[in-house]
């Protein structure tokens, strides 16, 4: 099982976590920027945060044969607080970088104006950048939040193609298709979805435009729900190339609209993500 | 690591040699290129054994490197000029005085042991002479393997073995001995190759265990002062650094003897001329900067605006590559950088030429801090390109990259401008981070001048904390502190 986590948030992990996703088969990941937990109070925390992203966690993935890239964007969250809203005139230098493959996480938390205008703003960068945009919906009145991201995204003039929208559920998942749009699924321990039932949702939606990440951050999560969501997709008849259209070729489709994604083996890892699946004995090279 | 430039003995043919290595040294060479003659260390000489062990020590005292050079006129025979030869009928001397060299070159120190075919004899068929060849230098070979001493085979004009590609075919039929390499006359490649010196160094690379500089005419064996034949010095420098030439490159003015104090300090004034850093390997490539078209318009368009290397800069390695430079003993371009470094140098480069220097600094400030660690590097390792007007905001550059983990920073920011701005404390963590973190010490430029007690006290430490925990000591480490005992 060859996995490609299209959201994850790296930074927040350990190495523990890249030994397991290695292991476990994940060899590429998308890392969107977002929120840090706590409000930042300014945007020099940002560019800081957005270096790390470009900079030291690619290195750090790469200590563990597994290629890191980034989305950058001020997160809908923030983008309620006047403190951090002129980090906007600071993406187009990092919009540039190597390593970011798409604008994001952009979208709606509260859905305010500040929201609206923000989410357009960066809509356009994207599109300036020739970039996909990974777009966030809401925890809190999702679907109504996810009907309004997709007018926006209309009303931007970004092909439907170039965009995923992310955090999808059973009452969200249909609209997102019916535009046009990538559908993004998060899988967690308890909350938003499970792996189960994410088996439901691609027997009745099918695979095409399917995307399935972990989203692990700094709360409780799991880097390896994309391997256990491949697993259950096994155990429910779907098979191995269907595994692999979701879990590798759906999201490397997806982010190759940024012409940026590097998928080949890093020096000194061996190619056969079966050899050493679950063992992590059997790694190879890297600098430790 | 970068050449040594050096000069020919053969050069100063009316000095005594201990003058003649004393001038050389003060005049700021750092190698040299010995020809072994009669009044020049006299292979055949009685108490050989003894002047070899002198001239080492001056060698070591001056700090020259050697290679050993065998074209002496009259050494064997003082009637025939370079006779016998290999190609001729009774090449035994000349064979018994190859072996010699290696010798002497082998207690010498040197890197390698010159020669050549020979002119072919009118009596003596080409394919007697080939076989000739073949006989000679495999028996040559066998010294050159017991002592562990590099042949370099150097084509010469009007002799058997003439153009670069006669040696290379002879060194295949041989089957690629490793120690067989190739001495290379830049002048000669003027004179007689059908590609300029630049092409050859590039096409025998890896195999070059010896460089001989001069200026010479198409198709005149006439051995010049620089700029006076049709060389183009700097991309002929510049080839040297970019396939990571480390040898000898010492100048070859075998005629110039009558003045040579004179004719060797206006050498090594063109030589610097040409190559501004001769000793740090990434700041010139002209392979890429030639051969990339994105490159070239991305440079005009850095002239016409600067601003526009804002844009161009994150977009390098997407467009000319991230490889290596030399992907065989450097994989992950730590020592000798890779492609988009290269191309990042020559855009700083172009963009030091068109702005104010009040602006340069603060612009290159800003594309390190916005940059991506590949950007980053491009920055570290062109900062000894700019005027020295940005060497206190290179020099702020330079300490964030220390402050750093990702070792390609830490590895980037230990090159030639750190060697010659950065203060000895910080440098000397600089070194320590390197041994900590993996960086090979190859990376660190002028490790050698600038390593001092303090630093091998740190080292040493360093080394006995990691014994006391049961771990291996670097390699690195090892060497630098046996480098302090020798």
């Amino acid at each position: 099982m060859r996995i490609f986590d299209p959201h994850i948030h790296m930074t927040s992990r350990t190495t523990d976590d890249y030994e397991a996703m290695f292991a476990h088969g994940v060899r590429a990941l998308v890392e969107p920027a977002f929120w840090l937990g706590q409000p930042r109070t300014s945007v020099a925390s940002f560019t800081d945060y957005f270096d790390g992203l470009i900079g030291w966690e690619r290195f750090r993935a790469a200590q563990f044969g597994i290629r890191h890239h980034c989305t950058i964007a001020l997160n809908p969250k923030e983008a309620n607080d006047p403190r951090c809203v002129d980090v906007l005139d600071v993406l187009p230098r990092y919009l540039a970088k190597d390593g970011v493959v798409a604008v994001g996480e952009i979208g709606y938390d509260s859905m305010t104006p500040e929201e609206d205008e923000v989410f357009a703003r960066q809509l356009r960068l994207a599109i300036a950048h020739e970039l996909p945009a990974l777009v966030h919906t809401p925890h809190r009145d999702k679907l109504s939040g996810t009907k309004r991201t997709l007018d926006v995204v209309r009303e931007s003039g970004i092909g439907n193609e170039r965009v995923l929208v992310d955090h999808l559920n059973e009452p969200t998942v249909a609209v997102v298709k019916e535009a046009g749009c990538w559908m993004g699924f998060s899988i967690y321990p308890d909350t938003k979805m499970d792996e189960h039932r994410m088996v439901t949702i691609l027997k009745e939606y099918g695979l095409e435009r399917m995307i399935v990440n972990s989203a692990a951050d700094w709360g409780r999560s799991d880097p390896l729900k994309t391997y256990k969501t491949g697993k259950a997709m096994l155990a429910a008849g779907f098979s191995e190339s269907d595994v692999d259209k979701v879990l590798w070729q759906n999201p490397v489709e997806f982010y190759g609209q940024s012409d940026r994604l590097l998928l080949d083996e890093l020096p000194g890892f061996v190619a056969n993500t079966d050899t050493f699946l679950g063992n992590s004995v059997l790694r190879g090279g890297g600098n430790q | 690591m970068s050449y040594h430039l050096g000069y020919g003995t053969n050069g100063f043919a009316n000095h005594r040699l201990d003058d003649a290595l004393e001038l050389i040294a003060d005049l700021g060479y750092t190698s040299v290129a010995l020809t072994l003659d009669h009044d020049h260390l006299d292979p055949y000489a009685d108490d050989l054994a003894a002047r070899v062990d002198k001239v080492a020590a001056t060698l070591s005292r001056l700090g020259l490197r050697s290679v050993v050079e065998t074209g002496a006129r009259y050494l064997l025979d003082p009637r025939r000029k370079h006779y016998p030869t290999l190609v001729c009928d009774e090449p035994e001397r000349r064979i018994d005085f190859l072996n010699r060299a290696l010798r002497i070159a082998a207690d010498l120190g040197a890197d390698c042991v010159s020669f050549w075919s020979g002119i072919r004899p009118s009596t003596v068929d080409p394919l007697t002479a080939w076989r000739r060849m073949r006989d000679g230098v495999t028996e040559v070979l066998a010294e050159a393997e017991r002592l562990s001493v590099p042949l370099g085979l150097e084509p010469e004009p009007g002799m058997f073995v003439e153009r670069l590609s006669d040696a290379l075919r002879l060194r295949e039929e041989l089957g690629a001995p490793e120690l067989l390499g190739i001495t290379l006359d830049v002048g000669h490649c003027v004179a007689v190759e059908p590609q300029d010196a630049a092409t050859c160094i590039r096409q025998a690379a890896d195999l070059l265990v010896n460089i001989q500089l001069d200026d010479m005419r198409t198709g005149v064996h006439e051995h010049l002062e620089f700029s006076e034949g049709e060389l183009n010095l700097p991309a002929t420098l510049a080839a040297l650094t970019e396939v990571g030439y480390t040898g000898v490159a010492a100048v070859e003015l075998p005629r110039h003897s009558h003045a040579a104090p004179v004719v060797a300090a206006r050498a090594i004034a063109a030589l610097r001329a040409a190559a501004v850093h001769p000793t740090f390997p990434t700041t010139d490539f002209p392979g890429v900067t030639v051969d990339h078209p994105w490159l070239v318009t991305a440079e005009q368009q850095v002239r016409t605006d600067p601003t526009a290397i804002r844009t161009l800069f994150p977009a390098v390695g997407r467009k000319v590559g991230r490889d290596p430079l030399r992907p065989d003993d450097d994989p992950k371009g730590l020592v000798h950088g890779t492609v988009d470094d290269a191309a990042r140098t020559t855009l700083l480069g172009v963009l030091a030429d068109v702005l104010d220097p009040a602006l340069l600094a603060g612009e290159v400030a800003q594309l390190y801090r916005y940059g991506d660690d590949a950007e980053r590097r491009g920055v570290l390792r062109s900062l000894t390109t700019l005027p020295a007007s940005a060497v206190p905001a290179g020099l702020d550059i330079i300490k964030d990259a220390l402050r750093a983990n990702d070792i390609r920073l830490v590895a980037a920011a230990m090159g030639e401008f750190t060697a010659r701005h950065l203060d000895d404390h910080s440098w000397r963590h600089g070194v320590l981070k390197c041994l900590f973190v993996g960086v090979p010490l190859a990376a660190v430029a002028d490790l050698d001048r600038r390593t001092d007690d303090e630093l091998r006290r740190m080292v040493s430490d360093y080394a006995a904390e990691r014994r006391a925990a049961g771990r291996e000591v670097p390699a690195d480490a090892t060497t630098l502190l046996e480098g302090a005992n020798s």
